[in-house]
């Protein structure tokens, strides 16, 4: 069967995830599941954090936020495009094009200069070299790195790193930045640093930002704290933005019912229960 | 992303493994080498071979030679079998033009010869004036044969520069002097001849090609005893006809060798010896010798092939084994591209051409080395020559074939890696 183009829907909403389960099966009648059904929306602009402790499911949620990895069942709009059916190839282009990872670790690929490394994401996404070299000096000028740009991976130090996998991770302008305990491997004085990157690239380019951590004081700086454990969202600091915009309901309705002819009455459901709350 | 950007990043990781690139390499090195070693080789033992061939009055020479019938009444040849001045004659007239000479010898007497209380073996041989052009030997001094020494059965003779040096002390000084021989036997009979010495020739053969001809049965180091005399001398001395047991015939370049070949000898064959009972004609060419020295080489170059084949496979499952390991090694930086956004067809691509360029490097220094080989030996031989184009474009191809097929298991396991696992790898 070929697959019809995806649908958009704009709705100002950079992220909706609605309903998303995740269940990992370990041998034929053993599943586990890591996400029970969680909803939430992220508005295009703002700085949010997820925070649980580890076990919690946050991995899980990120890897699905990050398109590495699909949901079982519900539905993830990302930028207005459901993604949550996409093939392997359609995934790559998403994690490409629309989402920008910071990692623990920082990963940067060895042997291979500040300024290649800011480039690999325009690489993949067919820029020509001369493109990909102004905006990576561009980039690297904004997280103040102009100077370390044919520098290697080991002759920077893990702030430096970091900042280099911020300005990487901004390369195709993505829909959000999604940084996961990005301030995890270093010293608190580099990590206020990354920190105050991070808030500056909010408020001066009104980037979307997921930052994921269990650290509670970093987590307060940001405009909304989503908390999950056991693989539920426990408290959200602003549920205003739970609830899916009408036009997007009513395509998620048609899709479940398509899907799962039996679930289709869940979307009032969770509108009373947001409703309620 | 590009070739060209892959290309950088795999020269990047074998020059971060230097050693293991290398050790990687060496299969496909020694496979390609050996291809490249043995086709120099044998481009320069061919030319080598070719120039001794040349040097023998070349390929246009033919030989034509008593046989014995398969139905043959007579173990013994007599001199109605043998090759006559008629028939000589005959042959230059009837193939005046195709042929362009005849040349033979007579027959040969072993002798003695004493200088300064030392005795030296010679051997005479009657010849005619065209000898010369069969064999390596150029005039140092003097004059070979001609046919006014023949007519008239003068005691003249041709030494060796060797034997001029060791009987008269030098080249020039032998001329005019008078060789003294005696007939080996067991005494009785004994002649001692004396010869006037017209002209020394030079004996210019080399290690190798004496290496070479001693191989296939031609005793060069013999030659240098040789002193050549008129044939009608020979004839009186030996006290026989003026019969040959064979005659060498060059024809005139640029024809069909074996076409007239054929007809002499069929004319021969049906004019002088349909009514003998016991011998015919048979001719040789010197392309038919040729081809004993191009049967070792094939030979030789088969074995090398197999060898060469084994290498470049064992080589080629190295290269397989190292990608493995790289693939493996680099997990955490295959993941770390996926979330970047490489699909499974660039990482894929990018692994690929690493297996390529190990192969192709290596099969680029197994060229180089090849030829060094390949010369080193031909400097010894005396001559050098490059391996055919041909060969090279397909040992460079073939690497790169090697490269592909090798690398392209490891590349897919790599393409269809787990983002999620890789970049949870340590």
């Amino acid at each position: 069967m070929k697959k019809s183009a995806p649908e958009r829907i704009d709705n100002g909403f950079v992220i909706s995830a609605r309903d998303i389960v995740k269940k990992f099966y370990i041998g034929e009648p053993n599943e586990l599941e890591i996400l029970h059904g969680m909803s939430f929306n992220v508005p295009k602009g703002q700085f949010v954090s997820i925070v649980g402790q580890s076990g919690s499911g946050k991995s899980t949620l990120m890897n699905i936020i990050g398109a590495l990895d699909r949901p079982t069942s519900g539905i993830y709009y990302l930028d207005g495009l459901d993604v949550s059916q996409s093939n392997d190839k359609e995934l790559s282009a998403i994690r490409n094009k629309q989402i920008g990872f910071v990692f623990q670790t920082f990963n940067l690929i060895s042997r291979t200069s500040a300024l290649k490394n800011v480039e690999l994401p325009m690489m993949y996404a067919g820029l020509s070299a001369k493109e990909r070299r102004d905006r990576a000096k561009e980039l690297l000028e904004i997280v103040e790195m102009s100077d370390r740009s044919a520098h290697m991976p080991n002759e920077l130090s893990g702030g430096q790193k970091q900042r280099i996998a911020i300005a990487r991770a901004m390369a195709n302008d993505p829909s959000i930045i999604l940084a996961d305990e990005p301030t995890g491997a270093l010293d608190s004085k580099t990590g206020r640093l990354v920190m105050d990157l991070f808030h500056k690239l909010h408020r001066e380019q009104g980037k979307t930002i997921v930052l994921i951590t269990h650290n509670n004081e970093l987590a307060a700086e940001t405009d909304r704290i989503i908390t999950i454990a056991d693989g539920n969202i426990i408290s959200d600091s602003d549920e205003t933005v739970t609830q899916l915009p009408p036009i997007m309901q009513r395509h998620a309705q048609k899709k479940q019912s398509e899907q799962a002819p039996a679930q289709g009455e869940f979307v009032p459901e969770t509108i009373a229960a947001a409703d309620g709350a | 992303m590009g070739i060209f950007e892959n290309v950088l990043l795999a020269v990047a990781g074998i020059k971060a493994n230097r050693m293991r690139s290398l050790l990687t390499m060496l299969g496909i090195i020694i496979g390609i080498s050996s291809v490249i070693t043995i086709n120099t080789l044998s481009n320069i033992l061919t030319a080598k071979i070719e120039g001794i061939y040349d040097s023998f009055g070349g390929i246009s020479l033919v030989g034509f030679r008593l046989t014995r019938k398969d139905d043959a009444v007579r173990e013994r040849v007599s001199d109605e079998d043998r090759f006559s001045a008629v028939i000589r004659d005959d042959i230059a007239e009837r193939f005046s033009d195709k042929v362009d000479y005849i040349s033979f010898s007579s027959g040969y007497i072993d002798c003695t010869t004493t200088s300064h209380h030392n005795m030296y073996d010679v051997t005479l041989y009657g010849v005619n004036k065209h000898y010369i052009k069969e064999y390596m030997f150029d005039i140092g001094a003097g004059r070979f044969i001609t046919d006014s020494d023949c007519e008239k059965g003068a005691s003249v003779c041709v030494i060796s520069d060797r034997q001029a040096k060791k009987l008269f002390g030098s080249v020039h000084g032998a001329l005019g002097k008078t060789l003294s021989v005696t007939q080996k036997g067991d005494g009785r009979f004994a002649m001692i001849l004396d010869f006037t010495v017209v002209g020394v020739y030079e004996y210019k053969v080399d290690a190798v090609t004496s290496m070479m001809l001693n191989a296939v049965g031609n005793d060069i180091e013999s030659w240098n005893t040789d002193v050549y005399i008129p044939y009608t001398k020979m004839n009186r001395l030996l006290d026989k006809e003026d019969f040959s047991n064979y005659i060498n015939v060059h024809i005139i370049p640029g024809l069909d060798i074996d076409g007239v070949a054929t007809e002499i000898k069929d004319y021969l064959n049906n004019t002088y010896y349909r009514k003998n009972d016991s011998y015919n004609i048979r001719y040789w060419t010197q392309e038919q010798e040729m081809s004993m020295f191009d049967e070792i080489l094939g030979t030789i170059s088969g074995v090398i092939a197999v060898v060469a084949g084994i290498s470049l496979l064992v080589g080629g499952i190295g290269v397989m084994n190292i990608m493995l390991v790289s693939v493996t090694e680099r997990t955490r930086e295959i993941g770390v591209r996926k979330a970047l956004g490489a699909p499974n067809s660039a990482i894929r691509i990018q692994f690929i051409v690493e297996s390529i360029i190990i192969c192709t490097i290596g099969g680029a220094i197994g060229i180089l080395l090849g030829i060094g080989v390949g010369n080193i030996a031909g400097i010894i031989v005396g001559r050098t020559a490059s391996p055919d184009l041909s060969i090279i474009i397909l040992s460079f191809g073939f690497s790169m074939a090697i490269g592909m097929f090798f690398g392209y298991y490891p590349a897919n396991k790599a393409a269809k890696l787990d983002p999620i696992e890789s970049l949870r790898y340590e």
